[in-house]
């Protein structure tokens, strides 16, 4: 298993017959608190990563929080239809690190106000037939 | 394994300290002149000793103009809320003897100034000095002295105040002492658990201008401090700067030949902490007085206004005990926007968030060129160690 193998998200696992669950702690700079991490994986399906400690809409004081899925909260790392994600790559050299930039970007928009990562949202294109494949893809 | 656990929390608190320092390190930079300022000041200010020798009055034949204070101690900051920044000249009149008026010396000086056209037009009159003005960059503080002939240090004199007498100084003596001080190294503990990393991963971004040392950033950091502490402060209390690199100085000597340290930021800490006990407190005539002794002349006190003006004793203490506890509290902080916050409301916020913006940005640089990777420990890196994972391309969806 390759996420037990990468020094960079060291942590525990488990198995089960359809996916698996990733937990481990994560500090994205020296300056940064640590984070404790949980990535949920369905085989066919995009993982989700998951923030469990420490709470990141406390943090964030009541602001909307940037580039997140909600019920439950989770990392808005990739966009859907894209070849950024496909199921024969390695979680450990994806999500991992796009949640460390993540998290980097977090901090940073904790104080600025602004999130300097790029990306996109959902409301972002006219283009309905998009937006319905992302929906679908998202939900 | 048990060895192992116990070693990471220390080895992130070394990881925070060096990286705290390298952003106080940053800040400086920010702050301090650049060397083409620097260099459009010194062109002036040999034109101004070209036109002082030229001068049909004998007695100013011959001259040594030279920078003394913040420019030529490398200790300089851009003043808050101002374009100009001070650069602080001795202008020594060798033929001038002590016997003479201090008065007709700074005369001298003013008088040959006025006769250029374009000094007359940006000169100003200080107590001490002549300024002249150069519009919204510099100015440039021209303090007239004179050879100190019962000095064995290559003292000078200076007219006090008052342009009654003279006073000993000695810029060129304090220059050669404070540059002696700034040139020794502490000696840094190694951590087993760092030399154990890949020597790549233990410097997140790499850092430029190290050589400027830690005593010199000490000194810019602290007046900083001072700059940001007493701005809203209308009364003149501020500890001078001088008072505030000769302490600095000598702390940062005792620090480093009594102590060794876990890392940079440990020996600004240190330094700053024992600051006070350089202040000399003698008795004399029956009465407690101030004494921060300029080391390389005899009889020049840079505290002597404390001893009339109480205030500004008070001012000192209250300002470094925050300083120090702005500075301890630091590497205990978590967080980017934690440590940010707290510098912003220690150091100015234009500046901290100048520095932190410029860190996003190289970041985010490095992960649109794919340059950026994550390694254990360290997290988020520009340089891709051993057992470094590199950041591929991904789009941060969602509201």
């Amino acid at each position: 298993m390759f996420l037990r193998a990468n020094p960079i998200c060291a942590g525990i696992g488990r198995l089960h017959a359809t996916g698996l669950i990733w937990d481990y702690r994560h500090r994205p700079t020296p300056l940064s608190r640590e984070y404790t991490m949980r990535i949920k994986f369905q085989r066919g399906e995009t993982p989700s990563v998951f923030v469990t400690d420490p709470d990141l809409s406390a943090l964030a004081g009541g602001r909307p929080l940037p580039h997140v899925y909600h019920d439950p909260l989770r990392l808005c790392l990739t966009l859907p239809g894209t070849r950024e994600w496909a199921g024969t790559m390695r979680i450990d050299q994806t999500f991992v690190p796009w949640a460390t930039t993540w998290l980097y970007y977090f901090e940073e928009w904790l104080i600025s106000d602004e999130w300097k990562g790029g990306g996109k949202h959902p409301d972002a294109t006219d283009d309905e037939r998009y937006s319905r494949r992302v929906r679908r893809a998202t939900r | 394994m048990n060895q192992m656990f116990t070693a990471l929390p220390q080895a992130h608190l070394l990881l925070r300290k060096a990286e705290i320092y390298s952003l106080l390190d940053q800040i400086c930079q920010a702050l301090e002149l650049t060397a083409a300022q620097l260099e459009a000041a010194r062109t002036s200010y040999e034109a101004v000793a070209e036109w002082l020798s030229e001068s049909d009055n004998p007695l100013l034949k011959w001259i040594d103009i030279y920078a003394h204070g913040s420019t030529g101690l490398g200790t300089t900051v851009k003043p808050i809320g101002r374009e100009d920044f001070d650069v602080d000249l001795i202008c020594k009149v060798l033929r001038f003897t002590a016997d003479r008026p201090p008065a007709e010396l700074k005369r001298i000086v003013g008088d040959r100034l006025k006769e250029n056209a374009r000094y007359a037009a940006m000169i100003e009159e200080k107590k001490r000095c002549w300024r002249l003005n150069y519009a919204r960059e510099y100015h440039l503080d021209i303090s007239p002295t004179i050879i100190n002939a019962n000095c064995g240090n290559g003292g000078e004199l200076v007219p006090d105040k008052k342009l009654r007498e003279f006073k000993p100084t000695n810029p060129k003596g304090y220059k050669a002492l404070f540059e002696r001080r700034a040139a020794l190294m502490p000696t840094l503990r190694v951590q087993k658990a760092l030399a154990a990393e890949d020597r790549a991963a233990v410097e997140p971004f790499p850092v430029h201008g190290t050589a400027k040392g830690i005593l010199r950033r000490t000194v810019q950091i602290l007046k900083r401090h001072r700059d940001v502490h007493f701005l809203e402060v209308v009364e003149e209390i501020a500890p001078i700067s001088i008072i505030i690199t000769t302490l600095a100085a000598q702390s940062y000597e005792y620090c480093v030949k009594s102590f060794v340290f876990d890392s940079e930021l440990d020996v600004l800490i240190a330094t700053v902490r024992l600051m006070p006990h350089f202040i000399d407190k003698p008795v004399v005539n029956g009465r407690r007085i101030y004494v921060v002794a300029n080391e390389t002349t005899v009889g020049e006190n840079f505290a002597e206004r404390w001893n009339t003006e109480p205030a500004r004793v008070a001012a000192f203490y209250e300002w470094h005990a925050k300083a120090l506890a702005d500075l301890e509290a630091l590497p205990d902080l978590q967080g980017i926007d934690v440590i940010g916050k707290s510098l912003e409301s220690s150091l100015g916020s234009s500046v901290v968030r100048k520095v932190m913006d410029a860190r996003t940005e190289s970041i985010s640089q490095a992960r649109t060129a794919k340059k950026l990777y994550v390694a254990p420990m360290v997290g988020l890196t520009l340089s891709s160690a051993v057992h470094a994972t590199p950041v591929r391309s991904n789009t941060f969806f969602g509201d």
